[in-house]
Order: structure tokens, then C-alpha cells, then sequence
């Protein structure tokens, strides 16, 4: 990080850095809930990346075992046979093989959502880095130049805003076929309205401030104002702002892939979600799951961004409680 | 001296309404322009699909959708048709598409507005009872209750309720007769889990801003002045607290009303099976049916425009510190 920097001033930054690193942490610390979403969302990181490794291929179809219960639940198959016009009735009971049961084609559900975890997180970080940056971007700009540029760029975040989001997501996907990267770049590229409007108010309060006065004073160009004053000022605004908007677009992936219009070549939460809607009465778990893990990872991300919104927050006072 | 301020800000947030449409419709022309598939392309697979003589319809749609003009004059075309209320035609469906718009808003309508009401009345009064039992037992259980309902996917709620009650317990049939009169007792008890399933979100929403908003207050210096003149405490929440809380939850719940329940809404109809506008545009996506997808984007988006009009004109009414220039 930050190569330009001279090397003398370095150790300081960087001890001042950690300092307030610290010091932050120890304020998120005390929230319990924010410590229990952020080691929900590291072990689906986890989850993420070494369970690949351990777990079948979330693609294999195999018709002999499908419809397998998770284990501990059992559900009775029945089956009929043409040349004795009888109905047989088998009773499947869970396996180890398959933990958390497979679906009517016979994939293995904890793969599946193994991959699915993948693809959401993907999904969520990706998009909400596109759209934070160019909310950022635009709010700075938007502040700090003012005037014309100011009221063109605010009245175009206005428009962006008054799109219904899934509306727009759902045309635009149908007008350019579904794939996952198209989600995640108009998610990104539509996402950004309401960081670019909190990260303007925030600069531009912070513009008339005594600190960027004396830097002006002292010779700084533009750029290193908005670099190095301005941009550091709203960044615990920013990383806010990112863990509250991940959810949404990992609810948003979700929700497409789960009236079909996400990428088919993906195994997501919602494309699973959306078969399991199909076989309720025979495998209630296929839409049982997928829902549980969205519900836990989207609950995991606002508990976290709570907390850190408490902890960043000067005036809230942690340690009364 | 307020009046004349007042109607110059009307003015103004109108011209600014006016230019969002402008520009809501312009994208909307230049997404359909860059996009592979223009709308000719679409309408000659579905007539290919039929069966019929593709090259002939192709010049006849050209003419139809003004194909072989220069952009600058298709573009024109596009603005007025619009502005005369042409829609188009939905192919999939045989009708203009304004038409089907007509037989089918209400069932949104109907869906949203329900749904609306009913979590922004339980919404605020839970929000209310927390925020003045802060840190009671009480309050605990409701704010965990609304940050499981702001997480809860309400599409798979949605699911969840359907195997629950339907498939499981039998209580309640999971699709729309739209022969029977909108409001009679059967297709009322229909709406009784896509209601709950639309509204479980924004209950919890409601619940958090409406506490939070509360909570800002209580600790103001008028509050305090209020009770040492001897207010009783009903009207002290009830009047002093309550009232200036209220101002900035009308902006969200109406902000929500367009950018979020509109998606929820589609989603819950096409779960539930509800003809509404969602469920249109659902079927016109894989009926490759362009104009309605378009049109019903266009209405979500315009609804969102002038219900942040109207609250923005509103706030200035009731709350007289506001002031623009």
C-alpha cells in the first residue's frame, strides 16, 4: 500500500495507523454480535475456498441417489411400477455420504451450497468495490468541485436513484442474456447512488474545515487534498457503507437467479433455491438450505456493519454500556 | 413571504421531476439501442416460432417501429409516443400493452397497498414501544425480531410459508382465481401470505428507523422541558417526541415505497401466483414480449419519481423550519 509515500514519514503513518486500528477494533470488540457475523463471514470465506477440495462436484448428477433426506431425516419414495400396476413404497434415510442430503437430480447439496457460498461472496464483494468506488468517486468530485459539476453529477445520482433497482436488474439482464459477470457489473454500476450522496454531504462538511484550510495554506495541489485529506476523512464512512450494501447485492443476485434469469451455468443460492421451490412436497430441504445459509450470511453483514457503525461512530458512547 | 418561496420550490422540484423523466427515458431508449437484441429481433423469433414468413414481417416492423429512420428521429418517435401514452404492443399477450396494464395494476395495487399500511402501522408502534422501554426485555425481543426481518430473504420466506401452510398444514390454497370478484373472502384469504411475506422486511425496517428516530429525540432538550412543566408522559411521546420523529420516517417509507417494495412486489407475485404487474412483466420476460418488460420498468420507475415529488412537497408543508432556496 501506498508506495508514493517518502520513506521518512513512513514508520510514524504506519504507527498512527495501527493505533487507530486498535483502537477501532477494541470498539468493535465489545459489540458480541458484530464478532459473531464477522467469524460467520470468515468461515464462509473459508468454506468458500478449501471446501472445493473436500466435496464432491456440485455438477455430478446421480439419479440413483437423488432426493436423499440430510442426515438425521428420512422420507418415504414412492414408486410405481407399470407391470405390476402397484405402488412400492421405499424409505430413504440421510447418509454420511451426503451430510446435507442431494437434490431431485441427485447433486449433493452440501456442494452445491459450498459453491453457492462462493459465487455469493464473489458476487457481494465485487459489486459493492465497483459501486463504492464510483461512489466515492462521484462524491468527492461532486463536493469538492462544486458548482455546475456539482448539480449535473447529483441530478444523474438522482435519476440512478429513482430506478427501482430490480426493475432496472431485471431489464437489463433480460435485454443482455444472464451472466454472472453482467450481474455483478450493473449491480456495481447502478449500486452507487446512495454512497455517492452520504460521501458528498460528508465532504462537503468536511471541505470547510480548518485541517484543509491549512493544508490549501500550505501549498497542497487539489489531488492531495482529496488523496490524502479528504479521501482517509470518509473512509470509515466508506467501509460502512460496504458491509451494509453486501447483503443487498447478494440478496439481489439471489433473487434473480431465483425466478430464472441468473447465470445457468453457476451454481448459486438462488438457482438452487429455485429448483427447490419446484419439489417442496418431495425434498423440502433443497429450498430449505440455501434460504438458512442467504438468511445467516445476510444477517452476518449487518451485524457486522452495525457494529462497525457504532465503533466508527465518535459520539456513540460504547463504553457507558 | 412563505407562499411565494414555497410555489418557486413546487416549481422547481417539478422542472427537476421533469428533467429525472427525461433522463429515466433517454437511458431506457439507449439501453434498448446498445442491447444485442433489438426489439425487431425479438419480435421475429416469436413470429419465426409461429411458424410464419419471417422476411415479410421484417420490413413491415421496420416500417412499424421506425428501423430504417436516422436514431435522432426514432428517438423523437419514441418521446412522443410515450408522452401520447402509446406503449406499444404486447405480442405475447395481443393487446396494446397500456391495455393490459389497465386490467392488471390493480392486483399490485391491491398487494402493495395492504402490505404498506399494515407494516407501517405495526411498524411504528413496535418501533415506538421499543424506543420508550429502551433496553427493557421487551425491547430486546423486538430488535432481534427486526434484524432477522431485515435479513430474512423474502423470496424464501415466501417459500418457507408456502411449505409450511400449504404444503404441510393445507391451510391456505397458494394461487389467485382472477374470476372471482377482487375482494371476495377467497381471493382475500390468497392474500394473506404474500401480505405477510411483502410485509415481514418492512415491519422490520420500520421498526429500526422508527426506534432509532425515537430514540434521538427522547434525549433533546425539549423533551426534558415538556415533562418538568408537568406534560404527562402520553403526550409527552405521543405529541412532542412522536411528531418530530415522524418527519424523516415519512421520507424512508415513502423512499422504500419505490426503490425496495416495488422488487419485493414482483418477487411475492410471481411466488404467490398473483396477476399483478410483476407477474405481467415475469411472463413477458420469457415470452421474449420487449415492449411490456419496458413499459412496466418505466411505470415501477415514474410511481417511484412522483411519490418522491409528493413527499418532498409534503415535508415542506409539515414541517414549516424546512427552507429551501
Amino acid at each position: 500500500m501506498n508506495n508514493s509515500r517518502s520513506a521518512e514519514s513512513r514508520p510514524v503513518r504506519i504507527h498512527g495507523n495501527r493505533r487507530l486500528f486498535l483502537y477501532y477494533w477494541n470498539r468493535t470488540k465489545q459489540n458480541k454480535l458484530a464478532i459473531a457475523g464477522l467469524g460467520f463471514i470468515l468461515f464462509l470465506i473459508l468454506l468458500a475456498l478449501i471446501g472445493p477440495f473436500f466435496t464432491a462436484d456440485p455438477t455430478h448428477v446421480d439419479f440413483a441417489e437423488r432426493n436423499v433426506p440430510p442426515l438425521g431425516f428420512s422420507t418415504e419414495e414412492s414408486i410405481y411400477d407399470i407391470k405390476t400396476n402397484a405402488f412400492t413404497v421405499n424409505l430413504i434415510e440421510g447418509t454420511w455420504k451426503h451430510p446435507l442430503g442431494t437434490d431431485g437430480k441427485g447433486r449433493d447439496m452440501l456442494a452445491m451450497l459450498i459453491s453457492g457460498a462462493r459465487i455469493s461472496l464473489e458476487v457481494g464483494l465485487l459489486a459493492t468495490l465497483i459501486a463504492i468506488c464510483i461512489g466515492a468517486l462521484i462524491g468527492v468530485l461532486s463536493a469538492y468541485l462544486g458548482g455546475w459539476w456539482d448539480n449535473v453529477l447529483m441530478r444523474f445520482t438522482d435519476i440512478m436513484m429513482t430506478f427501482p433497482f430490480f426493475l432496472l436488474l431485471v431489464l437489463i439482464i433480460f435485454m443482455f442474456g444472464p451472466s454472472l459477470t453482467l450481474i455483478v457489473l450493473v449491480i456495481g454500476l447502478t449500486g452507487w447512488t446512495g454512497a455517492a450522496r452520504l460521501i458528498r454531504s460528508e465532504a462537503l462538511s468536511l471541505r470547510t474545515r480548518e485541517f484543509i484550510t491549512a493544508a490549501r495554506a500550505l501549498g497542497a495541489s487539489d489531488a492531495r487534498i482529496v488523496i490524502r485529506h479528504l479521501i482517509p476523512n470518509v473512509a470509515s464512512l466508506i467501509i460502512v457503507m460496504a458491509t451494509l450494501s453486501i447483503p443487498g447485492v447478494i440478496l439481489a443476485e439471489s433473487a434473480l437467479s431465483f425466478i430464472g434469469l441468473g447465470d445457468p451455468s453457476q451454481t448459486s443460492w438462488g438457482i438452487i433455491l429455485n429448483d427447490g421451490q419446484k419439489s417442496l412436497d418431495t425434498a423440502w430441504w433443497v429450498a430449505v438450505e440455501p434460504g438458512i445459509m442467504l438468511f445467516f450470511t445476510v444477517l452476518a453483514f449487518n451485524f457486522l456493519g452495525d457494529g462497525l457503525r457504532d465503533a466508527f461512530d465518535p459520539r456513540s458512547n460504547l463504553d457507558a454500556r | 413571504m412563505r407562499k411565494s418561496w414555497l410555489q418557486g420550490y413546487i416549481l422547481k422540484r417539478l422542472l427537476y421531476a421533469v428533467i429525472i423523466a427525461w433522463g429515466i427515458v433517454t437511458i431506457t431508449f439507449i439501453l434498448i439501442r446498445i442491447g444485442p437484441n433489438s426489439p425487431a429481433d425479438k419480435y421475429l423469433a416469436n413470429i419465426a416460432a409461429r411458424g410464419q414468413d419471417v422476411a415479410q414481417v421484417t420490413a413491415a416492423i421496420e416500417s412499424r417501429y421506425g428501423l430504417d429512420k436516422p436514431i435522432i428521429v426514432q428517438y423523437g418517435d419514441y418521446l412522443m409516443h410515450l408522452a401520447q401514452g402509446d406503449l406499444g404492443w404486447s405480442f405475447s399477450t395481443s393487446m396494446p400493452v397500456i391495455d393490459l396494464i389497465g386490467k392488471h395494476w390493480i392486483y399490485s395495487f391491491q398487494l402493495i397497498f395492504l402490505s404498506s399500511l399494515l407494516a407501517a402501522i405495526i411498524g411504528i408502534l413496535l418501533g415506538m414501544y421499543s424506543a420508550v422501554k429502551q433496553y427493557s426485555k421487551i425491547d430486546y425481543i423486538i430488535s432481534t425480531f427486526s434484524f432477522a426481518g431485515i435479513s430474512i430473504p423474502n423470496f424464501w420466506l415466501g417459500v418457507m410459508l408456502i411449505l409450511l401452510f400449504s404444503v404441510k398444514l393445507g391451510w391456505f390454497k397458494v394461487f389467485y382465481d382472477t374470476t372471482l370478484p377482487l375482494l371476495s373472502l377467497e381471493n382475500l384469504k390468497a392474500l394473506v401470505l404474500p401480505v405477510f411475506t411483502l410485509g415481514t422486511g418492512m415491519v422490520a425496517g420500520y421498526v429500526r428507523y422508527t426506534r432509532s428516530a425515537m430514540l434521538d429525540n427522547l434525549r433533546k432538550a425539549f423533551v426534558t422541558t415538556a415533562r418538568a412543566k408537568g406534560l404527562p408522559e402520553r403526550t409527552v411521546i405521543g405529541k412532542h417526541v412522536f411528531r418530530n420523529a415522524m418527519l424523516p420516517l415519512v421520507t424512508i417509507i415513502m423512499f422504500d415505497l419505490g426503490s425496495i417494495v416495488f422488487g419485493g412486489a414482483y418477487l411475492t407475485e410471481i411466488i404467490f401466483g398473483i396477476p399483478g404487474l410483476g407477474q405481467i412483466s415475469f411472463n413477458a420476460v420469457f415470452a421474449n414480449d420487449y415492449p411490456v418488460v419496458i413499459a412496466i420498468t418505466l411505470i415501477g420507475t415514474f410511481l417511484a419519481l412522483l411519490v418522491n415529488l409528493i413527499t418532498d412537497i409534503a415535508y415542506t408543508y409539515f414541517d414549516p423550519r424546512i427552507r429551501y432556496e
